[in-house]
């Protein structure tokens, strides 16, 4: 098995932790604390965000932005030496 | 066929066997769909040639949070190259999920492209289906792709990785895979 480089270990953590914490966390937050969500005949949630959209968003950004720089960074530095 | 699964996450060490042939099967499956869906996008755009990404770039990106680094490209010379690029980016990008060349930089590039269709797509319709879209799933699926070397299974990846050339050149083998 090979373990985890530091890199690895940001993007899977930092990065990963960041999309699940816009997509899960913020989500249950809202869920939870948020305003009502009704949701409409074609079925549409009425949104009225308890977290605005754009903070959500740069969250979810910055997820997926940490992954893909540590994706070229392995590339860069290539793999470990065995 | 089983393999071995061995992993460190969050401390926890987790071992089990898998199948090795329903894993290959379902990241072909994945490849496939995942490239077809690709694929049809730039075709489209190419049998209903000249596209134009303007009403995208410069009209519904405009107020999101990627707007300000997508509407440099709304007009002139960068329209004219995302004109281009989309097209022939995600027919590329289609063509090596599907046959599995260079399937790590299919896929990388495929979640880029995707990134930009979920947020934009995505706040200007306030998510009102919730924010697991089929970009978000898409970004997902191609992470499987890109992280499993899903490539090498009956992918042309598999001939790639072993040439001359990228057995010399081993940072290759996160392009190709």
């Amino acid at each position: 098995m090979a373990h985890p480089t530091t890199a690895d270990k940001i993007g899977m953590y930092v990065g990963g932790g960041l999309l699940l914490l816009g997509v899960f966390g913020i989500g249950l937050l809202e869920m939870l604390f948020g305003a009502t969500h009704p949701v409409s005949s074609d079925g549409q949630i009425q949104h009225d965000a308890l977290i605005s959209v754009e903070l959500r968003s740069t969250v979810m950004i910055a997820g997926v932005v940490i992954l893909g720089l540590v994706a070229l960074y392995k590339v860069a530095v290539g793999p470990p030496r065995r | 066929m089983s393999t071995r699964l061995d992993a460190d996450l969050l401390g926890q060490h987790v071992s089990y066997d898998v199948s090795g042939t329903w894993l290959a099967y379902w990241l072909v499956v994945m490849r496939v769909i995942g490239g077809w869906w690709m694929l049809h996008a730039g075709l489209d755009k190419i049998w209903a040639w000249p596209f134009d990404a303007g009403w995208f770039v410069g009209g519904r990106a405009a107020g999101t949070t990627l707007g300000p680094v997508v509407t440099l490209f709304d007009s002139g010379v960068l329209l004219d190259f995302v004109n281009v690029a989309i097209p022939l980016g995600q027919t590329a990008i289609g063509l090596g999920l599907i046959v599995g060349a260079l399937t790590r930089t299919a896929a990388f590039f495929g979640s880029f492209l995707l990134l930009f269709f979920f947020i934009i797509n995505g706040e200007t319709g306030a998510w009102s289906h919730g924010v697991v879209t089929v970009e978000l799933l898409g970004i997902a699926v191609y992470g499987i792709i890109a992280s499993t070397g899903a490539g090498r299974i009956l992918g042309i990846d598999a001939y790639l990785a072993e040439t001359d050339f990228v057995q010399s050149h081993p940072r290759l083998q996160y392009l190709v895979g």
